[in-house]
């Protein structure tokens, strides 16, 4: 156990020391929020899929929900995930990435205007910090449970650790650090499969015990069940969950956008999306499908397991040996202090960018919003840790963070979609629907007793779009500005009208003599669309293969 | 612009992000295996274990290499 400490110490050690010493080259807005948009493919992958796996989201959160209700878990991994990352990657990075915004709230208000933007922005800082404080807190109750360490000077040591790195070095540090916890988590917790399927005989053992010896469903083994489910009824998880909710998370979650707009360049932007969808996959491998053969583990060797998301934990405690335990460990927070450390990152970002900059003090020279930008993270850390104690119990955190998720992220897909796809769609029909799809969404869970997430979602997503459609017919068509690059059909007219223009003053002619220009494709193997093929038909045989 | 507007070098920074996680994960898989005992382990445990220790070794590796090549090149330019 000795030697296990010894891992961790180091580890956070290093991430601290790190952290430091990248923060000398940070010298002004773009670098700290944006990362000098420096960022290749391969950085956006790896700290896209990071930030997606936290405490709350993976290891013990999904990886507890797996031991439970099983492989149905993997959905999110092997068809919701990858979706979304495609998708957002394919088509909704490219509006955001040449719109030169910094946040998705700023997009919004160059689209339809600064009230939806600010009523958007602060509901997601208001689940961001939800989000931190529960990262804290579970990350905390972990190391309690496992190492039987006091829970408040290790929820401190995280936070001085992640919150140094972040609060000095910004996007640059979060990405790097995400890199390594990347590195940590697939390389150093994928063992853990291997040695689970040669103790139970492999995914066929697992089934033949589950299911022939102690009669357990075949739901069990289902990703995509029928509507019957308790957990996850099958056509809702298409509807509610895929086409809105992950769609939303993807192209909606500053957190997840912020990664991309610090690329390089757009195609390393799209790329980085799309190809983090290959680690999303793998995901399920780290953490779901040793779940389901944690069962037969926990009988053979006599452990009870009181709570599911503190199976985890239990079974690498009873499993490993000491030192590969304590690099698991290391995995673990990696997984925590990644979505920490983006959350962060982003919240002061839409603090300092969104409001502070634009509402509050205006004008100011660069470095004053550069010094505002850590500021901001040091008040949002503290902000999380005093709400630590006050939402101590899990289920709350998760109950308020899955409500302002449903009350967001539905209306949010309604209105992008719109934004994006067609030009008419107007500020005051956008805020009228987004307010309704919110409210519409409140109702269903507190006045008609609906508790499937996923449900909730999809119908404020449906009256958001119907909304926003007949407010936008009665009122006012929105201004040229307002759809300047910014929508589907205006974005390549605009890109090519600007090649033409260029090209026809630098050679006198006139526009329309101008030859078309060439678009040049990459190589096929660089080709994304490729790419996102191979991956979504690597998806289909996995549902083929585990139904 | 003014000199406290102006920001980093976009290849420095990438160089000494490269470099950085070279080392992070250079000295975290060294000390794993320093402080560890594999040889009480099961075999098939050991195995995976030594497998996947050396793959963030040798991940490590390529990376501070890697970036201490770009941190010269960028330093230089």
């Amino acid at each position: 156990m000795q030697s296990d400490f010894i891992i961790i110490g180091l580890y956070l050690v290093l991430m601290f020391s790190a952290g430091l010493f990248f923060s000398r080259n940070i010298k002004n807005t773009a670098d700290y929020f944006l990362a000098a948009r420096s960022a290749p493919w391969f950085w956006i992958m790896g700290a896209i899929w990071a930030t997606n796996i936290g405490f709350l989201h993976g290891y013990l959160a999904h990886g507890g929900a797996a031991y439970e209700w099983g492989l149905i878990q993997a959905n999110f991994e092997w068809f919701q995930g990858p979706f979304g990352y495609i998708i957002s990657g394919l088509f909704f990075i490219a509006f955001y990435w040449r719109a030169g915004v910094y946040t998705v709230p700023h997009f919004l208000e160059r689209r339809y205007g600064s009230a939806l933007s600010l009523i958007y922005n602060l509901a997601w800082i208001v689940i961001f910090i939800v989000t931190i404080a529960a990262e804290f807190y579970l990350g905390g109750i972990f190391l309690k449970n496992l190492l039987h360490i006091p829970f408040w000077p290790t929820v401190l040591v995280l936070a001085i650790v992640v919150g140094t790195y972040t609060l000095l070095g910004g996007l640059g540090a979060a990405i790097m650090m995400e890199f390594v916890q990347f590195i940590i988590m697939m390389l150093g917790t994928m063992p853990l499969l291997f040695i689970l399927l040669h103790m139970v005989g492999g995914f066929a053992g697992i089934k033949n015990v589950l299911i022939g010896q102690w009669g357990v469903s075949a739901q069990y083994f289902t990703v995509l069940p029928d509507i019957h489910h308790p957990y996850g009824p099958g056509p809702w998880i298409v509807l509610g969950q895929c086409l809105v909710v992950t769609l939303g998370w993807c192209a909606g979650h500053q957190s997840m956008v912020q990664r991309n707009l610090g690329a390089r360049s757009l195609y390393d932007a799209k790329f980085g999306y799309v190809a983090a969808s290959i680690p999303k996959t793998l995901g399920a491998f780290l953490y779901i499908v040793p779940m389901i053969a944690a069962p037969i583990i926990f009988a053979g060797n006599g452990i009870f397991v009181e709570r599911a998301d503190a199976s985890y934990g239990k079974l690498i405690l009873n499993l490993l040996p000491s030192g590969m335990l304590g690099l698991f460990i290391a995995g673990l927070l990696s997984a925590g202090l990644s979505s920490i450390s983006s959350v962060l990152n982003s919240t002061s970002t839409m603090v300092v960018k969104d409001i502070y900059e634009r509402y509050l003090v205006k004008g100011r020279p660069d470095h004053h919003y550069f010094v505002a930008g850590r500021a901001a993270t040091f008040v949002v850390i503290a902000l999380s840790l005093l709400l630590v104690p006050i939402v101590l119990k899990v289920y709350l955190i998760m109950w308020l963070e899955q409500t302002l998720l449903a009350m967001v992220l539905g209306p949010f897909m309604g209105i992008l979609m719109l934004a994006i796809f067609w030009r008419r769609a107007n500020a005051a029909g956008s805020l009228v629907g987004f307010i309704t799809g919110g409210v519409f969404a409140i109702l269903l869970q507190q006045v008609f007793g609906v508790n499937i997430f996923f449900e909730i979602s999809w119908w404020s997503f449906v009256v958001t779009s119907i909304v926003t459609v007949a407010v936008t017919l009665l009122t006012a068509k929105p201004r040229p500005e307002q759809l300047d690059g910014l929508t589907w059909e205006s974005d390549f007219r605009a890109k090519l009208g600007e090649i033409l223009e260029q090209r026809a003053v630098k050679n006198g002619m006139k526009i329309g003599d101008v030859p078309k220009p060439i678009i040049r494709r990459p190589r096929w193997y660089l080709n994304i669309k490729y790419w996102a093929t191979a991956i979504l038909l690597c998806q289909v045989a996995l549902l083929l293969f585990f139904g | 612009m003014t000199e406290e507007n102006k920001g980093a070098d976009p290849k420095l920074i990438v160089a000494v992000q490269m470099l950085s996680i070279g080392i992070i994960l250079l000295i975290l898989s060294a000390v794993v295996l320093l402080v560890s005992r594999p040889g009480g382990m099961d075999h098939f445990i050991r195995l995976t274990f030594l497998i996947s220790e050396v793959s963030i070794l040798v991940v490590g590796l390529a990376f501070a290499v890697g970036g201490w090549i770009r941190y010269r090149r960028a330093k230089k330019a």
